[in-house]
Protein backbone atom coordinates (compact mmCIF):
# COMPACT_ATOMS: atom_id res chain seq x y z
CA UNK A 1 0.00 0.00 0.00
CA UNK A 2 1.21 3.44 -0.83
CA UNK A 3 0.16 6.49 0.87
CA UNK A 4 1.15 10.25 0.26
CA UNK A 5 1.18 12.62 3.12
CA UNK A 6 1.47 16.69 2.97
CA UNK A 7 1.79 17.02 6.82
CA UNK A 8 2.97 15.72 10.05
CA UNK A 9 -0.53 15.14 10.85
CA UNK A 10 -1.59 13.08 8.32
CA UNK A 11 1.71 10.77 8.49
CA UNK A 12 0.23 10.37 12.21
CA UNK A 13 -2.46 8.81 10.67
CA UNK A 14 -1.03 6.77 8.60
CA UNK A 15 1.41 5.41 11.24
CA UNK A 16 -2.53 4.91 13.68
CA UNK A 17 -3.53 3.02 9.93
CA UNK A 18 -0.60 0.75 10.07
CA UNK A 19 -1.23 0.33 13.84
CA UNK A 20 -4.38 -1.87 13.28
CA UNK A 21 -2.46 -4.07 11.25
CA UNK A 22 -0.37 -4.99 14.19
CA UNK A 23 -1.23 -7.74 16.39
CA UNK A 24 2.50 -7.92 18.85
CA UNK A 25 5.81 -9.78 17.72
CA UNK A 26 6.33 -7.70 14.73
CA UNK A 27 9.73 -5.93 13.72
CA UNK A 28 9.10 -2.90 11.82
CA UNK A 29 12.14 -1.27 9.88
CA UNK A 30 11.59 2.14 8.94
CA UNK A 31 13.92 2.57 5.63
CA UNK A 32 14.05 6.32 4.43
CA UNK A 33 16.44 9.67 4.93
CA UNK A 34 16.88 11.99 7.12
CA UNK A 35 13.52 14.61 7.80
CA UNK A 36 11.41 12.01 5.60
CA UNK A 37 8.59 11.45 8.78
CA UNK A 38 10.24 8.08 10.32
CA UNK A 39 10.03 9.42 14.02
CA UNK A 40 6.33 10.71 13.58
CA UNK A 41 5.05 7.99 11.93
CA UNK A 42 6.29 5.77 15.17
CA UNK A 43 4.14 8.97 16.92
CA UNK A 44 0.85 8.13 15.19
CA UNK A 45 1.38 4.47 15.88
CA UNK A 46 2.05 4.91 19.49
CA UNK A 47 -1.25 7.65 19.71
CA UNK A 48 -2.93 3.96 18.22
CA UNK A 49 -1.64 1.80 20.27
CA UNK A 50 -2.31 4.13 23.81
CA UNK A 51 1.04 5.34 24.67
CA UNK A 52 0.46 8.11 26.57
CA UNK A 53 3.68 9.67 27.38
CA UNK A 54 5.54 12.16 24.65
CA UNK A 55 7.25 9.54 22.14
CA UNK A 56 10.17 11.69 20.63
CA UNK A 57 13.44 11.00 18.91
CA UNK A 58 15.48 7.82 20.13
CA UNK A 59 18.71 9.07 18.74
CA UNK A 60 20.62 9.78 21.67
CA UNK A 61 19.63 6.74 24.08
CA UNK A 62 19.41 4.88 20.48
CA UNK A 63 16.22 2.73 22.38
CA UNK A 64 12.81 4.19 24.31
CA UNK A 65 10.14 1.28 25.68
CA UNK A 66 6.82 3.32 26.22
CA UNK A 67 3.97 1.15 28.03
CA UNK A 68 0.97 1.01 26.41
CA UNK A 69 -2.36 1.74 28.02
CA UNK A 70 -4.66 -1.06 26.01
CA UNK A 71 -7.66 -0.83 25.00
CA UNK A 72 -9.39 -3.43 26.75
CA UNK A 73 -10.92 -4.76 23.84
CA UNK A 74 -8.48 -6.83 22.19
CA UNK A 75 -8.29 -9.18 25.10
CA UNK A 76 -12.07 -9.74 24.62
CA UNK A 77 -11.10 -10.51 20.92
CA UNK A 78 -8.46 -12.90 21.83
CA UNK A 79 -5.48 -11.19 20.65
CA UNK A 80 -2.74 -10.81 21.96
CA UNK A 81 -2.47 -7.45 24.13
CA UNK A 82 0.54 -4.77 22.75
CA UNK A 83 2.56 -4.26 26.46
CA UNK A 84 5.12 -2.46 24.88
CA UNK A 85 6.42 0.24 22.04
CA UNK A 86 10.09 -0.31 21.52
CA UNK A 87 11.17 2.55 19.51
CA UNK A 88 15.09 2.22 18.20
CA UNK A 89 17.70 4.44 16.30
CA UNK A 90 20.36 3.13 14.38
CA UNK A 91 20.80 6.38 12.52
CA UNK A 92 24.56 6.33 13.95
CA UNK A 93 25.79 3.13 12.29
CA UNK A 94 24.41 0.96 15.42
CA UNK A 95 24.64 -2.91 14.04
CA UNK A 96 22.91 -6.50 15.66
CA UNK A 97 25.60 -6.93 18.02
CA UNK A 98 25.39 -3.46 19.24
CA UNK A 99 21.13 -3.96 19.52
CA UNK A 100 21.85 -7.12 20.89
CA UNK A 101 24.12 -5.23 23.52
CA UNK A 102 21.59 -2.91 24.70
CA UNK A 103 19.16 -5.15 25.35
CA UNK A 104 16.72 -4.39 22.52
CA UNK A 105 16.94 -7.75 20.38
CA UNK A 106 15.08 -9.41 23.51
CA UNK A 107 12.27 -7.66 22.90
CA UNK A 108 11.92 -8.93 18.91
CA UNK A 109 9.55 -10.69 18.05
CA UNK A 110 7.79 -10.86 21.67
CA UNK A 111 4.16 -11.26 21.21
CA UNK A 112 3.41 -8.51 23.73
CA UNK A 113 5.60 -5.81 21.80
CA UNK A 114 5.86 -4.59 18.69
CA UNK A 115 9.22 -2.80 17.76
CA UNK A 116 9.92 0.05 15.67
CA UNK A 117 14.14 0.38 14.37
CA UNK A 118 14.66 3.69 12.53
CA UNK A 119 17.72 3.29 10.05
CA UNK A 120 16.78 -0.26 10.02
CA UNK A 121 17.76 -1.42 6.97
CA UNK A 122 19.94 -3.61 7.46
CA UNK A 123 18.24 -5.68 9.50
CA UNK A 124 16.61 -7.16 6.30
CA UNK A 125 19.77 -8.03 4.79
CA UNK A 126 20.60 -10.63 7.91
CA UNK A 127 19.89 -14.11 7.28
CA UNK A 128 20.25 -15.71 10.40
CA UNK A 129 17.55 -13.89 12.40
CA UNK A 130 15.12 -15.49 14.19
CA UNK A 131 12.12 -13.05 13.84
CA UNK A 132 10.52 -11.99 10.98
CA UNK A 133 11.18 -8.16 9.15
CA UNK A 134 8.69 -5.83 7.43
CA UNK A 135 9.37 -2.55 5.89
CA UNK A 136 7.83 0.79 6.13
CA UNK A 137 9.87 2.88 3.52
CA UNK A 138 10.04 6.56 3.30
CA UNK A 139 10.81 8.90 0.27
CA UNK A 140 10.85 12.56 0.36
CA UNK A 141 8.90 13.97 -2.39
CA UNK A 142 8.92 17.56 -1.50
CA UNK A 143 9.47 20.02 1.59
CA UNK A 144 6.22 18.70 3.04
CA UNK A 145 5.11 15.73 0.66
CA UNK A 146 5.78 11.90 1.80
CA UNK A 147 5.65 8.86 -0.01
CA UNK A 148 4.94 6.27 2.75
CA UNK A 149 4.75 2.52 1.41
CA UNK A 150 4.05 -0.22 3.83
CA UNK A 151 2.67 -3.76 2.91
CA UNK A 152 4.21 -4.89 -0.08
CA UNK B 1 31.52 9.79 39.70
CA UNK B 2 29.51 10.03 36.14
CA UNK B 3 30.40 7.93 33.77
CA UNK B 4 28.45 9.13 30.49
CA UNK B 5 31.89 10.10 28.86
CA UNK B 6 34.18 7.84 31.79
CA UNK B 7 34.08 10.65 34.27
CA UNK B 8 34.76 10.97 37.78
CA UNK B 9 34.60 12.72 40.85
CA UNK B 10 35.62 12.98 44.25
CA UNK B 11 34.33 15.53 46.65
CA UNK B 12 33.90 16.80 49.80
CA UNK B 13 30.27 18.30 50.83
CA UNK B 14 30.83 21.90 51.80
CA UNK B 15 34.34 22.22 50.41
CA UNK B 16 33.41 22.63 46.22
CA UNK B 17 35.18 20.22 44.08
CA UNK B 18 38.68 18.20 44.32
CA UNK B 19 38.95 16.78 41.56
CA UNK B 20 36.78 16.57 38.32
CA UNK B 21 38.69 14.77 35.63
CA UNK B 22 36.78 14.19 32.18
CA UNK B 23 37.83 11.68 29.23
CA UNK B 24 36.21 12.87 26.29
CA UNK B 25 35.54 10.60 23.49
CA UNK B 26 35.13 13.45 21.13
CA UNK B 27 37.36 12.65 18.45
CA UNK B 28 37.01 8.86 19.04
CA UNK B 29 32.56 9.27 17.66
CA UNK B 30 33.44 12.03 15.45
CA UNK B 31 33.85 9.39 12.67
CA UNK B 32 30.51 8.17 13.39
CA UNK B 33 28.78 11.33 13.10
CA UNK B 34 28.03 10.67 17.19
CA UNK B 35 28.12 8.22 20.31
CA UNK B 36 27.99 4.37 19.30
CA UNK B 37 27.43 2.54 22.31
CA UNK B 38 29.48 -0.08 21.90
CA UNK B 39 32.43 2.07 20.94
CA UNK B 40 31.38 4.24 23.81
CA UNK B 41 31.06 1.63 26.72
CA UNK B 42 34.91 -0.29 25.66
CA UNK B 43 36.43 3.08 25.54
CA UNK B 44 34.70 3.57 29.14
CA UNK B 45 36.11 0.13 30.85
CA UNK B 46 39.18 1.19 29.43
CA UNK B 47 39.77 4.56 30.69
CA UNK B 48 38.09 3.61 34.04
CA UNK B 49 41.15 2.66 35.73
CA UNK B 50 43.36 5.90 34.40
CA UNK B 51 40.66 8.39 34.89
CA UNK B 52 40.07 7.01 38.99
CA UNK B 53 43.81 6.82 39.58
CA UNK B 54 44.08 10.27 38.23
CA UNK B 55 41.09 12.23 40.25
CA UNK B 56 41.70 9.70 43.25
CA UNK B 57 45.26 10.79 43.05
CA UNK B 58 46.58 12.30 46.29
CA UNK B 59 43.62 11.58 47.96
CA UNK B 60 43.03 9.85 51.65
CA UNK B 61 40.40 6.92 50.25
CA UNK B 62 39.02 6.88 54.16
CA UNK B 63 39.55 10.47 54.69
CA UNK B 64 38.21 12.59 52.21
CA UNK B 65 35.99 10.26 50.29
CA UNK B 66 32.62 10.58 52.19
CA UNK B 67 30.50 9.11 49.86
CA UNK B 68 30.17 7.51 45.90
CA UNK B 69 27.82 9.11 43.78
CA UNK B 70 27.60 7.85 39.64
CA UNK B 71 24.71 8.78 36.85
CA UNK B 72 21.79 5.68 36.93
CA UNK B 73 20.39 7.51 34.10
CA UNK B 74 18.89 8.30 31.47
CA UNK B 75 21.78 7.14 28.97
CA UNK B 76 22.94 4.84 27.04
CA UNK B 77 22.58 1.57 28.78
CA UNK B 78 26.05 0.29 28.37
CA UNK B 79 27.69 3.04 29.52
CA UNK B 80 25.60 4.05 32.12
CA UNK B 81 26.32 0.19 33.00
CA UNK B 82 30.29 0.78 33.06
CA UNK B 83 29.98 3.53 35.83
CA UNK B 84 27.51 1.93 37.73
CA UNK B 85 28.89 -1.58 38.34
CA UNK B 86 32.45 0.34 38.60
CA UNK B 87 30.90 2.90 41.60
CA UNK B 88 28.82 -0.13 43.17
CA UNK B 89 31.79 -2.13 43.44
CA UNK B 90 33.94 0.66 44.98
CA UNK B 91 30.97 1.70 47.10
CA UNK B 92 31.75 -2.05 49.21
CA UNK B 93 34.98 -2.00 48.66
CA UNK B 94 35.82 1.43 50.01
CA UNK B 95 32.54 0.41 52.71
CA UNK B 96 31.18 3.97 51.41
CA UNK B 97 27.45 5.09 51.27
CA UNK B 98 26.43 4.98 47.39
CA UNK B 99 23.96 7.66 45.59
CA UNK B 100 22.22 7.51 42.36
CA UNK B 101 22.19 10.74 41.03
CA UNK B 102 19.28 11.46 37.52
CA UNK B 103 21.69 13.24 34.67
CA UNK B 104 19.37 15.73 33.94
CA UNK B 105 19.01 16.77 37.19
CA UNK B 106 22.71 17.32 37.60
CA UNK B 107 22.66 19.45 34.57
CA UNK B 108 19.59 21.52 35.92
CA UNK B 109 21.74 21.85 39.12
CA UNK B 110 25.06 22.49 37.21
CA UNK B 111 24.99 26.16 37.59
CA UNK B 112 24.81 26.39 41.29
CA UNK B 113 27.99 24.53 41.64
CA UNK B 114 30.14 27.26 43.58
CA UNK B 115 33.44 28.76 41.84
CA UNK B 116 34.96 28.80 44.36
CA UNK B 117 35.92 26.54 47.69
CA UNK B 118 32.83 27.86 49.59
CA UNK B 119 29.27 26.89 50.36
CA UNK B 120 26.22 26.99 47.56
CA UNK B 121 24.01 29.67 47.16
CA UNK B 122 20.82 28.18 46.63
CA UNK B 123 18.89 30.45 44.08
CA UNK B 124 15.40 32.33 44.60
CA UNK B 125 12.80 29.62 43.81
CA UNK B 126 10.80 28.79 42.10
CA UNK B 127 13.29 28.03 39.24
CA UNK B 128 12.74 27.34 35.84
CA UNK B 129 15.73 25.50 34.14
CA UNK B 130 16.06 25.13 30.51
CA UNK B 131 18.32 21.33 30.05
CA UNK B 132 19.61 21.41 26.44
CA UNK B 133 21.79 18.95 25.11
CA UNK B 134 21.99 15.83 23.02
CA UNK B 135 19.46 13.81 24.19
CA UNK B 136 17.17 16.24 26.18
CA UNK B 137 15.60 19.69 25.57
CA UNK B 138 12.99 19.97 28.73
CA UNK B 139 12.03 23.01 30.58
CA UNK B 140 12.05 22.14 34.27
CA UNK B 141 10.10 23.77 36.95
CA UNK B 142 12.01 23.35 40.42
CA UNK B 143 10.23 24.29 43.70
CA UNK B 144 13.21 23.30 45.85
CA UNK B 145 16.30 21.04 45.50
CA UNK B 146 14.88 17.61 45.04
CA UNK B 147 11.35 18.84 43.53
CA UNK B 148 11.35 18.87 39.75
CA UNK B 149 8.06 19.06 37.32
CA UNK B 150 8.90 18.70 33.77
CA UNK B 151 6.36 21.05 31.71
CA UNK B 152 7.78 21.52 28.47
CA UNK B 153 9.82 19.29 26.23
CA UNK B 154 10.70 18.42 22.54
CA UNK B 155 7.88 16.41 20.88
CA UNK B 156 10.75 15.22 18.53
CA UNK B 157 14.31 15.85 18.58
CA UNK B 158 16.40 17.18 20.82
CA UNK B 159 18.16 20.78 20.47
CA UNK B 160 21.83 19.38 20.24
CA UNK B 161 20.95 16.25 17.74
CA UNK B 162 19.77 19.08 15.68
CA UNK B 163 22.71 20.29 16.05
CA UNK B 164 24.58 17.32 15.01
CA UNK B 165 22.23 16.42 12.04
CA UNK B 166 21.89 19.79 10.97
CA UNK B 167 25.80 19.80 10.61
CA UNK B 168 25.58 16.15 9.20
CA UNK B 169 23.64 17.69 6.39
CA UNK B 170 25.88 20.52 5.84
CA UNK B 171 28.60 18.65 5.75
CA UNK B 172 30.31 20.17 8.59
CA UNK B 173 31.41 17.35 10.90
CA UNK B 174 30.74 16.73 14.66
CA UNK B 175 29.95 17.53 17.41
CA UNK B 176 27.35 20.08 15.53
CA UNK B 177 27.58 22.75 18.50
CA UNK B 178 30.96 24.06 18.30
CA UNK B 179 30.89 23.71 14.78
CA UNK B 180 27.50 25.57 14.09
CA UNK B 181 28.50 28.44 16.25
CA UNK B 182 31.73 28.62 14.68
CA UNK B 183 30.31 28.84 11.34
CA UNK B 184 28.11 30.95 12.12
CA UNK B 185 30.48 33.27 14.04
CA UNK B 186 31.47 33.17 11.05
CA UNK B 187 28.72 34.69 8.63
CA UNK B 188 28.01 37.23 10.88
CA UNK B 189 31.57 38.81 10.24
CA UNK B 190 30.78 38.24 6.79
CA UNK B 191 28.21 40.19 6.98
CA UNK B 192 29.93 42.96 8.54
CA UNK B 193 27.67 43.30 11.72
CA UNK B 194 28.44 44.22 14.86
CA UNK B 195 29.12 41.81 17.51
CA UNK B 196 26.63 39.55 19.10
CA UNK B 197 27.31 40.99 22.51
CA UNK B 198 26.20 44.84 21.71
CA UNK B 199 22.99 43.64 20.23
CA UNK B 200 20.11 44.14 22.40
CA UNK B 201 16.91 41.34 21.96
CA UNK B 202 14.80 43.94 19.82
CA UNK B 203 17.73 44.17 17.40
CA UNK B 204 17.64 40.88 16.38
CA UNK B 205 13.64 40.76 14.15
CA UNK B 206 16.17 43.68 12.33
CA UNK B 207 19.23 42.00 11.80
CA UNK B 208 16.34 39.02 10.67
CA UNK B 209 14.84 40.81 8.42
CA UNK B 210 18.35 42.17 6.75
CA UNK B 211 19.10 38.26 6.30
CA UNK B 212 18.89 36.82 2.73
CA UNK B 213 14.76 35.92 2.90
CA UNK B 214 15.59 33.14 0.81
CA UNK B 215 17.63 31.77 3.75
CA UNK B 216 15.24 32.51 6.27
CA UNK B 217 13.98 29.00 8.21
CA UNK B 218 10.83 28.95 10.51
CA UNK B 219 10.92 29.19 14.49
CA UNK B 220 9.08 26.18 15.04
CA UNK B 221 5.82 26.21 17.53
CA UNK B 222 7.35 29.46 19.01
CA UNK B 223 3.71 31.19 18.44
CA UNK B 224 2.32 27.81 20.45
CA UNK B 225 0.81 28.60 23.95
CA UNK B 226 1.97 25.42 25.56
CA UNK B 227 6.02 25.06 26.45
CA UNK B 228 6.78 22.30 24.39
CA UNK B 229 9.44 22.33 21.70
CA UNK B 230 9.89 20.83 18.08
CA UNK B 231 13.14 20.90 16.32
CA UNK B 232 12.43 17.87 13.47
CA UNK B 233 11.15 20.13 11.05
CA UNK B 234 13.23 22.73 11.16
CA UNK B 235 15.54 20.13 10.35
CA UNK B 236 13.48 19.60 7.45
CA UNK B 237 13.51 23.16 6.58
CA UNK B 238 17.36 22.80 6.67
CA UNK B 239 17.37 20.15 4.31
CA UNK B 240 15.30 21.39 1.44
CA UNK B 241 16.74 25.00 1.49
CA UNK B 242 20.36 23.75 1.16
CA UNK B 243 19.35 20.87 -1.79
CA UNK B 244 17.72 23.96 -3.73
CA UNK B 245 20.83 27.19 -2.58
CA UNK B 246 23.36 24.91 -2.75
CA UNK B 247 22.91 23.41 -6.55
CA UNK B 248 25.79 25.05 -8.49
CA UNK B 249 27.90 26.37 -5.74
CA UNK B 250 31.18 25.41 -5.03
CA UNK B 251 34.36 26.71 -3.24
CA UNK B 252 34.63 29.55 -1.15
CA UNK B 253 30.82 30.67 -2.44
CA UNK B 254 29.65 27.04 -0.77
CA UNK B 255 31.55 27.17 2.62
CA UNK B 256 29.92 31.03 2.61
CA UNK B 257 26.56 30.03 2.23
CA UNK B 258 27.12 27.28 4.73
CA UNK B 259 28.14 29.60 7.16
CA UNK B 260 24.67 31.38 6.44
CA UNK B 261 23.34 28.68 7.15
CA UNK B 262 24.32 27.62 10.08
CA UNK B 263 24.01 31.64 11.57
CA UNK B 264 20.27 31.34 10.63
CA UNK B 265 19.81 28.03 12.16
CA UNK B 266 21.44 28.70 15.34
CA UNK B 267 19.19 32.04 15.53
CA UNK B 268 15.95 30.17 14.70
CA UNK B 269 17.25 27.18 17.75
CA UNK B 270 17.90 30.28 20.08
CA UNK B 271 14.55 32.16 19.20
CA UNK B 272 12.65 29.43 20.32
CA UNK B 273 14.17 27.83 23.16
CA UNK B 274 14.47 31.70 24.94
CA UNK B 275 10.94 32.48 24.08
CA UNK B 276 9.57 29.03 25.36
CA UNK B 277 11.63 29.70 28.36
CA UNK B 278 10.56 33.07 28.95
CA UNK B 279 7.09 31.77 28.63
CA UNK B 280 7.54 28.85 31.59
CA UNK B 281 8.86 31.94 33.68
CA UNK B 282 5.71 33.73 33.40
CA UNK B 283 3.74 30.83 33.66
CA UNK B 284 5.81 29.71 37.11
CA UNK B 285 6.40 32.96 38.35
CA UNK B 286 9.57 31.83 38.64
CA UNK B 287 11.96 34.01 40.39
CA UNK B 288 15.14 32.55 38.69
CA UNK B 289 16.04 31.69 35.31
CA UNK B 290 18.45 28.80 34.82
CA UNK B 291 20.55 26.66 31.71
CA UNK B 292 22.23 23.52 31.73
CA UNK B 293 23.26 20.90 29.22
CA UNK B 294 25.93 20.60 26.43
CA UNK B 295 24.14 23.43 24.38
CA UNK B 296 24.29 25.89 27.07
CA UNK B 297 27.75 26.22 26.49
CA UNK B 298 26.51 28.15 23.15
CA UNK B 299 27.77 31.78 24.15
CA UNK B 300 24.87 32.68 21.95
CA UNK B 301 21.94 31.21 23.93
CA UNK B 302 23.58 32.00 27.14
CA UNK B 303 24.00 35.82 25.96
CA UNK B 304 20.37 36.30 24.47
CA UNK B 305 18.88 34.50 27.22
CA UNK B 306 20.79 36.76 29.94
CA UNK B 307 19.60 39.83 27.70
CA UNK B 308 16.37 38.63 27.78
CA UNK B 309 15.31 37.79 31.10
CA UNK B 310 16.77 41.34 31.74
CA UNK B 311 14.75 43.14 29.43
CA UNK B 312 10.99 41.08 29.79
CA UNK B 313 11.24 41.21 34.01
CA UNK B 314 13.74 44.25 34.37
CA UNK B 315 15.75 42.62 37.10
CA UNK B 316 13.27 41.14 39.03
CA UNK B 317 14.30 37.35 37.70
CA UNK B 318 17.67 36.65 38.23
CA UNK B 319 19.75 34.29 35.50
CA UNK B 320 22.12 31.52 36.34
CA UNK B 321 24.70 29.75 34.06
CA UNK B 322 27.02 26.83 34.43
CA UNK B 323 30.62 27.69 34.26
CA UNK B 324 31.71 26.54 30.80
CA UNK B 325 33.65 23.18 32.00
CA UNK B 326 29.78 22.22 33.71
CA UNK B 327 27.95 22.60 30.46
CA UNK B 328 28.68 19.32 28.85
CA UNK B 329 28.73 16.07 31.00
CA UNK B 330 30.94 15.79 33.85
CA UNK B 331 31.60 14.38 37.44
CA UNK B 332 31.19 17.88 39.27
CA UNK B 333 27.92 18.08 38.06
CA UNK B 334 26.82 14.50 39.79
CA UNK B 335 28.64 15.43 42.71
CA UNK B 336 27.12 18.28 43.45
CA UNK B 337 23.87 17.12 42.73
CA UNK B 338 24.65 13.87 45.14
CA UNK B 339 25.82 16.46 47.95
CA UNK B 340 21.87 17.41 48.47
CA UNK B 341 21.01 13.68 48.74
CA UNK B 342 23.92 13.25 50.91
CA UNK B 343 22.57 15.48 53.47
CA UNK B 344 19.39 13.72 53.81
CA UNK B 345 21.15 10.54 53.51
CA UNK B 346 19.27 9.14 50.62
CA UNK B 347 21.39 6.47 49.82
CA UNK B 348 21.46 3.32 47.85
CA UNK B 349 21.80 -0.33 48.28
CA UNK B 350 24.82 -1.13 46.38
CA UNK B 351 22.91 -4.24 45.53
CA UNK B 352 19.56 -3.03 44.28
CA UNK B 353 20.82 -0.15 41.75
CA UNK B 354 20.35 -0.90 38.45
CA UNK B 355 21.57 1.99 35.36
CA UNK B 356 18.12 3.09 34.03
CA UNK B 357 18.41 4.11 30.18
CA UNK B 358 15.03 6.06 30.62
CA UNK B 359 14.54 7.28 34.35
CA UNK B 360 12.58 10.48 34.19
CA UNK B 361 13.14 13.20 36.65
Amino acid sequence: MKFFSKSDKETMKIGAKFAKTLNGGEVVLLVGDLGSGKTTFVKGVADAVGVKKVVNSPTFVIMKVYKTEQMLKRVQHDRPVIKNLVHIDAYRGVDLPELENIGAVEYFGRADSVCFVEWGGFLDKIQSLKFKCQKVVFKNISENGREIEFGK
Amino acid sequence: MEVKNSKLKVKKFGLGILSNVVSSQEKLHAKFGGIVPEVAARRHIEMMMPVLDCALDGLDFQKDIDAIAVTGGPGLITSLAVGVETAKTLAMALNKPLINVNHIEAHALAGLIPSLAATCELPAFPVICLVVSGGHTQIILIKKIGSYKIVGETLDDAAGEAFDKVAKILGLGYPGGPVISARAAMAVSLHGQPKQSGLKQDCFAAKAARNDELLRLPRPMIGSTDLNFSFSGLKTAVLYKWKELSVGKKGKALETLKSEFAKEFQDAVIDVLVSKTLRATEKYKAKTVMIGGGVSANKLLRERMAESVEKKFNGAVSFISPNMKYCTDNAAMIGFAASFRFQKEQFIDPLKLKADPNWEL
